[in-house]
């Protein structure tokens, strides 16, 4: 049913975009890794090709998060070079400096916790969400509360903490 | 009723209530202030936490077509090509220093033609696991690159051309940069990888080939061809101290370019900086991942018309105009050229991609 798949493709792509997104934190790549996915279904030709595809997606997510631990010193090299004081685009800056906390709010959270909201955001039903996570439907909204309340909670926290203000 | 819990209000607001309880909630809340307030709470809460999670989103791009897709089961397309650059290009730069350090050995009439026609890679991966191996092997990789446009200068035998070739190459790393692997390396270490920088620069190269023994600054390994013509015009000094180009603010590059910077408009901008000459050439600096920093090297097109017109000339001989083409193209009025430690594919998949910078 390679027609259900083309179908999925154009209503699920940019979400799983933005799954991946939130888990490499690198647009490219999440872009590459979500064809992919795409790539195996059709494949693999799955019953369920959403659910089918975040499951895979979470799994390469994963993949890619112990490879980039393992390049994590080439990373902290990376970043020991001097930044660009005032020069670089401020509002590139500011973007990149809010993409930064909230990401790291977000690594607050538990797994599980961050997974639904996640899964939530890219626009999966509470059904979905539990077949997904394995948590029952009714724990569903309980986790969700709790997720966004931690979310908040760690950002403004994170905020307050660093050293840069937000703007207007 | 006892008051509601914030997960029901949370399945609530979010549409996900099953109808039985959503209307018993209702009209517990007609009834109950304190569950109105929590209400309003919650979907304040819901609505930051939405808000946060959308300031961290990619930029949206349209989904590559879904036939492109089904033609191209690709898996993790450029990771491996990239591993697999780098190691050619080391191991390049490894067999050209090796070969550069003494030219006096260079090659007499008994090399056969058919070196010539090894692969480039092939050719690399053996002067790496065998630096000590024939000389004829290690000189295969640049010959190849440069094969078409020697024979075009040199009626001579295959073995002449190459050496040529190699001595071409060798001037244009003093006159211009190249793209590819650029190792550091004075000519009696140049079998030595460690100063192999990850900066990729582009080259032209010169016609005029000197007669001077070759001793080498830099080994430079062009993924480019030799083009003739543009012997006319010298190229910008020092391309591979870019990365001690002074940096400049977004205003600035806009001044110097007259335009809008472009760039690949989903990534990370590092930094911006300019030529610290007069030719207006702005670079722009931009994170493909964690560990990947392209350069995005622009100038308004006229700055450089002599080179240009002439190239243009030369580019009409098809095979060479289809690699050098992709590996510079124009952008609005920006001539804009593109390098990083990247394969040469994966560096003009992203040229393509090239936009004024939002």
């Amino acid at each position: 049913m390679p027609d259900d798949i083309a179908e999925v493709y154009r209503n699920t792509y940019p979400a799983l975009v933005r799954f991946l997104y939130r888990k490499v934190w690198d647009a490219e790549r999440a872009e590459d890794l979500a064809q992919e996915a795409f790539a195996r279904a059709l494949v693999h030709r799955p019953e369920n090709a959403r659910g089918w595809l975040f499951v895979v997606a979470a799994n390469m997510a994963r993949d890619e998060a112990r490879r980039a631990a393992r390049e994590k010193r080439h990373l902290i090299l990376l970043k020991s070079e001097p930044d660009a004081v005032p020069g670089t685009l401020e509002e590139d800056i500011d973007t990149d400096a809010q993409r930064t906390r909230v990401r790291a709010a977000l690594e607050q959270l538990t797994p599980r916790d961050r997974e639904a909201l996640l899964l939530w955001d890219a626009g999966m039903s509470y059904d979905e969400i539990a077949a997904q996570t394995g948590l029952a439907r009714g724990a569903i909204g309980t986790t969700l509360a709790r997720a966004r309340r931690r979310l908040v909670e760690a950002y403004d926290a994170g905020r307050e903490g660093g050293q840069h203000v937000a703007r207007g | 009723m006892s008051h509601v819990d914030e997960g029901t209000l949370h399945a609530y607001l979010d549409g996900e209530l099953p109808s039985a309880e959503r209307a018993a909630l209702e009209a517990h809340l007609a009834a109950c202030a304190t569950c109105r307030a929590s209400l309003d709470e919650e979907r304040a809460l819901l609505e930051r936490a939405t808000t946060l999670l959308g300031s961290a989103r990619p930029v949206e791009r349209p989904a590559p077509p879904f036939d492109q897709l089904q033609r191209t089961p690709k898996p993790s397309p450029w990771r491996v090509r990239r591993a697999y650059a780098w190691a050619a290009s080391i191991a390049l730069a490894l067999g050209l220093g090796y070969y550069l350090r003494n030219p006096r050995l260079a090659p007499g009439p008994a090399a056969t033609p058919a070196t010539v026609d090894q692969p480039v890679v092939v050719a690399a991966d053996r002067a790496a696991s065998e630096r000590v191996s024939t000389r004829e092997e290690k000189r295969a990789a640049p010959v190849r690159l440069r094969q078409r446009a020697a024979d075009s200068l040199m009626p001579a035998s295959a073995d002449e051309r190459a050496r040529v070739a190699l001595q071409r190459q060798t001037d244009s790393a003093r006159q211009a940069p190249a793209i590819g692997v650029v190792a550091s390396a004075p000519s009696a270490q140049a079998d030595s990888v460690a100063p192999a920088t990850t900066e990729a620069l582009r080259a032209r190269d010169s016609t005029a080939y000197a007669r001077e023994p070759l001793r080498l600054e830099e080994v430079v390994v062009t993924g480019r061809a030799a083009t003739n013509a543009a012997a006319a015009a010298p190229a910008p000094q020092n391309r591979l101290a870019a990365t001690a180009w002074p940096i400049i603010s977004r205003s600035a590059a806009r001044s110097l370019l007259g335009t809008d910077p472009v760039g690949l408009p989903g990534l990370t901008t590092r930094r911006i900086r300019r030529s610290p000459g007069t030719d207006g050439t702005v670079v722009v600096e931009q994170a493909v991942d964690s560990s990947t920093v392209i350069q995005i090297i622009q100038r308004p097109a006229g700055t450089n018309a002599l080179y240009d017109s002439a190239a243009k000339g030369y580019l009409n001989r098809s095979a060479e105009r289809e690699r050098a083409d992709r590996l510079a193209r124009f952008v609005g009025r920006l001539r804009v050229e593109i390098t990083g430690p990247l394969s040469v594919d994966s560096l003009n998949r992203l040229l393509e991609q090239v936009a004024p910078l939002p």
